[in-house]
């Protein structure tokens, strides 16, 4: 290998979403990293409110996922109120949040990662994108991911207010129940989402596995990342959203950790590099081993495919199923990056089940909604899986409920250090000898995209831009080409 | 006048996240606008922290949506607005953010549901300087700026 690289420190004022290569003195990929824009003084902002104001101001943290901020959140407040929610309050939170994931997991298929395969990774870039879609597989497909997600955000509006800024989050409980009259509405919507998860997921069997060529990408070893994965299981190791124990198994599928959230700080550590404002994260009883994967890694990735990969199994008949397939095909545990895409319509389709279960629960519409009784501890960790990956928030505060103490384990935090390997990965394909040869950004773009990274700042659309930068710098840290698209 | 002012269903959105310094400002405007909406019957005003097909959600139906926001560019100057017209934005992108789509994205996914989408979009941007740190505090330079582009919008609306 050439000379180690001096990292230019001045790739720390650019701003989000870009990603910087570096090659060594022959000309080749030496590394990748990616750049977000983190946002900062969240724990300065939070400390002397009431603790709970805060699952009112977790949801401005992003536009992207307010549901899962709130949630982790509440479940905090739980934590430091001593309480436990009644069963029906649970039920209704449940009811939320697998609206929540189906809403946001098509959203992300339909618009960020079908154009990748349907439309074609080759295609123009002016026609790679939800249009796109439309104009190759029908009017009708967009009209029913619409009405979906019109759907969904009804049942967030029924329980939490605003869809994107959920209210209520209270500790013990919801702040409303179920009406009687709206559980058929409800019913609807639950047959209609599992009877488009099951179309959907035919889709890509239809257009992606069934397409040798799109089939050899997701096997490809370009998109092949040997890591640890982690995320919350349920008491028989089934993949749950709302609550569970964590499980980190290792790159060979071996369980090496299983832990209450409240004991994060023991097993999750976060680390500082100099190039990056984010704090990467690491698994503490391993100790922080660089950026690398394979056996020797202490990088572990959350989200769709991890959940896949660390669970026994989906805690849904129909969604088992569709698991027993993608273990026959690509193997447990599944490195392939791109499977993260099939892995998120299989919990779309979990979260349509479960959605269908809860409708007809009799206790669904129980008044029973508020359990007051509070033994206050003064700290909460609440941990939620959010569509993206694990979630985890906690609080402390003084005697009188006041934060002292915030800290956030974000989903894109845990993916960051692994998506700037398979980005470097990717680059490695394109890049030799100094020469950037076309084809970089679009694969660059596919392995970033699989992770459905959440960047902060997302809330503008005016700007019409990409937010994907990729520069490209010689051996002693020069920029010798940018490639992006747009203006 | 009044013909068309009651024809002439008119959104206003302020986009942005308040407790995020300068990112609000759009918000803020659209605030200041409904202190100011005497004689502007026909207008909706809104706040909205959201990108992409949740704008479809708030335009559908409107003829004339006025969009709000920031905006930090290359070497602007903090307080500084410009108007903007869709045309203006770039041609549509494929969006590596999550979930967002570019305005000019939005619309066209609109029309093509079905939706009826607005005749005329305007964009007022207001240039700021910090929203990468939470605070409910504003730039100097754009604390100024926020009822002058107020005024500046409610005239324009008045003349229509």
């Amino acid at each position: 290998m050439g000379n180690k690289i001096t990292v230019n420190p001045i790739t720390r004022l650019e701003g989000h979403g870009k990603i910087d290569i570096f090659l060594n003195e022959n000309g080749d990929v030496e590394d990748a990293y990616l750049q977000v824009t983190e946002l900062r003084g969240f724990e300065r902002f939070c400390i002397g409110r009431p603790a709970e104001e805060m699952p009112r101001i977790v949801p401005n943290i992003c536009g992207v996922c307010p549901t899962p901020h709130n949630m982790a959140s509440t479940k905090a407040l739980d934590s430091i109120y001593g309480v436990t929610p009644t069963p029906a309050a649970k039920l209704v939170r449940t009811l939320q949040y697998n609206a929540n994931f189906i809403e946001d997991h098509y959203i992300h298929f339909f618009f960020l990662a079908a154009p990748d395969f349907v439309v074609g990774p080759e295609a123009n870039p002016v026609e790679r994108n939800i249009l796109g879609v439309i104009n190759k597989v029908g009017l009708d497909i967009g009209k029913r991911v619409i009405d979906i997600r019109r759907r969904t955000r009804d049942i967030i509006k029924l329980i939490a207010s605003k869809p994107s800024h959920p209210e209520g989050g209270l500790p013990g409980g919801v702040p409303r129940g179920i009406k009687q009259e709206e559980r058929k509405t409800i019913i609807e919507t639950a047959d209609l989402c599992v009877e488009f998860a099951q179309f959907a997921l035919q889709l890509f069997k239809d257009v992606v596995l069934k397409n040798k060529d799109y089939l050899d990408l997701i096997l490809s070893d370009v998109y092949n990342l040997k890591t640890y994965y982690m995320a919350l299981v349920d008491e028989n190791k089934k993949v749950n959203f709302y609550e569970g124990k964590l499980r980190v198994i290792d790159p060979n599928g071996k369980e090496v950790s299983f832990f209450h959230p409240n004991d994060y700080t023991e097993y999750i550590g976060e680390w500082v590099e100099p190039w990056t404002y984010v704090r990467l994260t690491y698994l503490r009883k391993i100790g922080w081993k660089g950026l690398i994967e394979g056996d020797d890694t202490s990088l572990y990735r959350v989200g769709p495919l991890a959940r896949f990969n660390v669970s026994e199994g989906m805690a849904t008949p129909l969604a088992q199923k569709e698991y027993e397939q993608m273990v026959s095909t690509l193997g447990k545990p599944a490195h392939h990056t791109l499977a993260y895409h099939w892995a998120r319509l299989i919990e779309a389709l979990q979260a349509a089940e479960d959605l269908q279960r809860i409708s007809i629960d009799p206790l669904l519409t129980s008044t029973d909604i508020r359990n007051m009784n509070f033994q206050f501890t003064g700290k909460g960790i609440g941990c939620v899986e959010a569509c993206r990956g694990t979630l985890i928030h906690h609080y402390e505060t003084d005697n009188e409920g006041l934060i002292t103490k915030v800290n956030m384990i974000v989903a894109t935090q845990q993916n960051a250090a692994p998506i700037g390997l398979s980005v470097k990965k990717a680059a490695q394909r394109f890049i030799k000898g100094g020469e950037v040869r076309e084809g970089l950004l679009n694969m660059a773009e596919m392995a970033f995209r699989a992770y459905d990274p959440c960047l902060g700042c997302a809330t503008h659309t005016i700007h019409g831009k990409m937010p994907l930068v990729i520069d490209v710098h010689d051996h002693t840290g020069n920029v010798i080409k940018t490639v992006s698209r747009g203006a | 006048m009044q013909t068309n002012i009651m024809d002439n269903r008119t959104l206003i959105i302020g986009l942005g996240n308040t407790i995020l310094s300068d990112d609000g400002a759009g918000i803020l405007v659209a605030r200041e606008i409904k202190k100011r909406r005497n004689g502007l019957k026909s207008i909706d005003i809104v706040e909205a922290s959201l990108g992409g097909i949740g704008l479809i959600d708030l335009m559908a139906d409107y003829n004339t949506v006025i969009i709000v926001d920031s905006i930090k560019t290359e070497n602007g100057n903090p307080g500084t607005f410009y108007k903007l017209n869709i045309n203006d934005l770039g041609d549509t992108a494929y969006p590596c953010s999550s979930h967002l789509l570019d305005l000019r994205t939005t619309i066209e996914l609109g029309k093509k549901m079905g939706y009826n989408m607005p005749e005329s979009i305007d964009i007022y941007a207001i240039e700021i300087r910090e929203n990468t740190t939470f605070s409910e505090s504003l730039s100097p330079e754009v604390e100024k700026a926020i009822p002058e582009l107020a005024k500046k919008i409610v005239e324009e609306l008045i003349l229509i």
